[in-house]
């Protein structure tokens, strides 16, 4: 058990992220090539517009749902929503945000711009910490804007192009559908004013998602909705990423490699659930914490993936020393 | 006939230190149960530089540094040798009583007595001052003004806000462009990956030796302990290195056939507060011939040297210096930030970590930071149910007797808690 335990800790978690990235956006994005569906309520960026989808984006059946009149969104004809809702949190409860950090195939795709980015030796771009706390806040306001649009279409305020208000702005939408071979996605909507906003709106996102994530790590996850979404239930969850704050010397190294630049993560030495609605649970910050158990993440409070300072030090290339002779 | 020669102030102060240095020797040596094998490359060492003044890097830029906080990785990556200047040298101290304040820190004394008698067995090219504490910040312009060529690096005193990290990182930017103009070599990507990952193999290496101090028969004693992270302070760090990889296989062979450097009803004790520094190692041997043990310490001439170390994502240039920033600031607990609740967290965590029976907290009468951070960390460890002794000492060989009587009755009351359970 201990040598198990171990060979976690030690594990190269970068590697087994490349492919367990890789192995998810297979899954969602040609799934359908393989018959394979996980149904319509996952909790990550799958985009439905894609017709391969191997198991289809929680937010767009939502819209679709929350769209109805609101006589009928409540009542017994809905229980298919509550069905759907209870699948998504079902999903979400057992990965809890690792959804964003290993699944999610838009983040998928914003870690290989930045391993493109670091292929040609351009530096990446940060946030400075006022900027930061402003920017945080737009998720929740998109979120809003994915439940309160359909909404509004159902109670007759709005159009039935708010609809899917979210969708059109998504670059999942423009973006995913590529990887199918399908450009039906990019072009603009002249049908109504507000459908032409909202897909203009859309391809300036994707266009701002493609040049964010390339200077910026994971640009776009500061804004995902979907993250605010998971944030709310989060503390439900059976997947938790812990910190002892009394092991914790503050020295920065989790968040230095933050790619969410989360600075409680360092700093907040009180907190035992560490997870901030930030957080990708990508556990970049375990594996760069060089204390003993400092870090961890626990499935079901067992502990899964610990701090370890052999770890760190082999992550790192300092257990051992190339020698040279000079 | 016979030549008669009149000995010079340098000689003087060569034979006096060279005094000093052989009888602190002679006690880690000879006044303990039997050390490790591997120590001897240290005790040589010392006899080396200390008592024969043996040059190591003749043929590299040496740079002086005047606290831990600048950043060795860095100078390596220069192609040129950090040396820390922080002085343990009573001979020295009684120099630099001159030219500072009566109540200054003796260590700040000794240091700036060093560069007043201008007598280095290494002498450095040139001497890097991070504004830490008042008395290392000023005692840099006096030593400028003896004629040596002194930066000031800008270190921020408080480490919690963004600005201060943006500060400071700023400042190791800065450090970083300044020395490789001065020393005409340009970093590279591949030196400074290079010299980060040697200094963190160094620092796995001390971890590696630290953590076997947490067994109950610990292999190694305090003493010998500072002495290793000593001589990190100058020693070839491709030799440290070496030896150490030695002493590390030795200690780990003696945990496995259980040999203790101390006796079974030895009070095992975290030491925290000034640095000792050799030959000042006046308090460790107190301790440790009254029959205690240290099996760890929060101090910058050990522990808190080698404990945090660089995690780097990318490895840019600027990336691996603003890390490298980030580790001299954010985890150090030197007294002289504004707050202070990082080091008692971290004196707690050891004495957990290492099942210590007590803390001993040694301030320089003078260290004005060390002195006022006193009844804040003697309330934490009340808290916390931690016996503690604070003691405050100097340089001067004459106060042992005041000091052994305090530290022997700690210790005793500490053997009589062990064994009333």
């Amino acid at each position: 058990m201990k040598r198990i335990r171990d060979f976690i800790n030690r594990a190269d978690i970068r590697r087994f992220r490349f492919w367990l990235q890789l192995f998810f956006f297979v899954l969602f994005i040609y799934g359908g090539y393989f018959a394979i569906n996980l149904g319509n309520s996952i909790p990550v960026f799958s985009c439905g517009y894609d017709r391969q989808v191997g198991g289809m984006c929680y937010f767009l059946p939502l819209q679709h749902q929350l769209a109805r009149p609101l006589d009928v969104l409540f009542s017994a004809a809905s229980i298919s929503v509550l069905i759907g809702f209870i699948t998504f949190l079902l999903w979400f409860v057992v990965f809890n945000k690792a959804w964003c950090g290993y699944a999610c195939p838009l983040g998928t795709m914003q870690d290989w711009l930045t391993g493109l980015r670091k292929k040609m030796g351009i530096r990446y771009s940060t946030y400075t910490q006022p900027q930061f706390d402003k920017l945080k806040k737009i998720k929740y306001i998109m979120l809003a804007l994915v439940i309160l649009a359909p909404m509004g279409v159902g109670m007759g305020i709005l159009g039935g192009e708010w609809r899917t208000a979210f969708c059109e702005i998504c670059p999942g939408r423009m973006i995913t559908p590529l990887f199918v071979g399908d450009v039906s996605q990019w072009s603009l909507d002249f049908s109504t004013k507000t459908a032409m906003i909202l897909t203009t709106l859309g391809l300036i996102f994707t266009g701002l998602f493609v040049i964010g994530s390339f200077v910026k790590k994971r640009f776009f996850c500061f804004f995902c909705p979907m993250s605010a979404m998971h944030y709310i239930f989060s503390d439900a969850a059976l997947l938790k990423l812990k910190k002892d704050g009394d092991k914790c010397t503050k020295c920065g190294d989790c968040y230095n490699v933050c790619d969410m630049q989360i600075k409680d993560i360092a700093d907040d030495v009180k907190s035992t659930n560490i997870l901030r609605d930030d957080c990708i649970l990508c556990m970049k910050c375990v594996a760069a914490c060089p204390e003993d158990d400092a870090l961890h993440v626990d499935i079901l409070n067992m502990k899964l993936f610990s701090s370890t300072k052999g770890g760190f030090a082999k992550r790192m290339q300092m257990d051992k020393l190339e020698k040279k002779d000079d | 006939m016979t030549e008669h020669k009149i000995e010079t102030s340098r000689e003087r102060q060569n034979r006096h230190k060279a005094m000093e240095a052989a009888s602190v020797l002679e006690k880690i040596k000879h006044n303990f149960k039997e050390p490790p094998r591997a120590m001897s490359y240290f005790y040589d060492l010392y006899e080396r530089v200390n008592c024969k003044h043996e040059s190591l890097h003749v043929d590299k830029a040496k740079v002086g540094t005047m606290c831990i906080q600048v950043p060795s990785e860095i100078i390596y990556a220069l192609d040129a040798v950090p040396l820390r200047l922080c002085n343990g040298f009573y001979t020295d101290d009684e120099i630099g009583s001159d030219l500072l304040p009566s109540k200054s820190c003796p260590l700040v004394k000794a240091t700036v007595g060093q560069f007043a008698s201008n007598n280095f067995s290494d002498k450095p090219d040139v001497i890097i001052s991070p504004t830490t504490c008042d008395q290392k910040a000023k005692s840099g312009a006096i030593i400028e003004g003896m004629g040596f060529s002194v930066y000031d690096m800008e270190f921020p005193r408080t480490k919690e806000s963004h600005e201060s990290r943006e500060y400071w990182r700023r400042s190791v930017r800065k450090f970083t462009k300044d020395l490789s103009i001065d020393l005409n070599k340009k970093l590279t990507k591949k030196s400074l990956k290079e010299s980060i990952k040697k200094v963190g193999y160094a620092q796995h290496l001390y971890h590696k030796l630290n953590i076997l101090r947490k067994n109950t028969a610990s292999p190694i004693l305090g003493k010998d302990m500072f002495l290793v992270t000593n001589a990190f302070f100058f020693d070839k760090i491709d030799n440290w290195i070496d030896a150490m990889e030695n002493l590390v296989q030795e200690c780990e062979q003696r945990v496995e056939t259980q040999v203790n450097a101390a006796s079974k009803m030895s009070p095992r004790i975290v030491y925290t507060g000034s640095p000792p520094i050799f030959p000042n190692l006046k308090i460790p041997l107190l301790i440790e011939q009254s029959d205690a043990i240290i099996v760890a310490d929060e101090t910058c001439s050990s522990n808190r040297m080698f404990n945090d170390m660089i995690s780097v994502d990318e490895w840019f240039v600027n990336d691996m210096i603003d890390s490298i920033a980030d580790r001299y600031l954010k985890g150090c607990t030197c007294p002289i930030f504004t707050k202070n609740s990082d080091r008692k967290r971290r004196i707690i965590d050891l004495v957990r970590d290492y099942k210590a029976d007590g803390v001993i907290y040694q301030a320089f009468a003078g260290c004005q930071v060390y002195e006022m951070e006193q009844r804040s960390v003697l309330e934490a460890m009340q808290k916390a149910q931690i016996p503690i002794l604070y003691l405050e000492s100097d340089y001067s060989p004459s106060q042992s007797g005041q000091l052994t009587t305090r530290i022997e009755a700690f210790v005793e009351s500490l053997k009589n808690r062990k064994r009333r359970g």
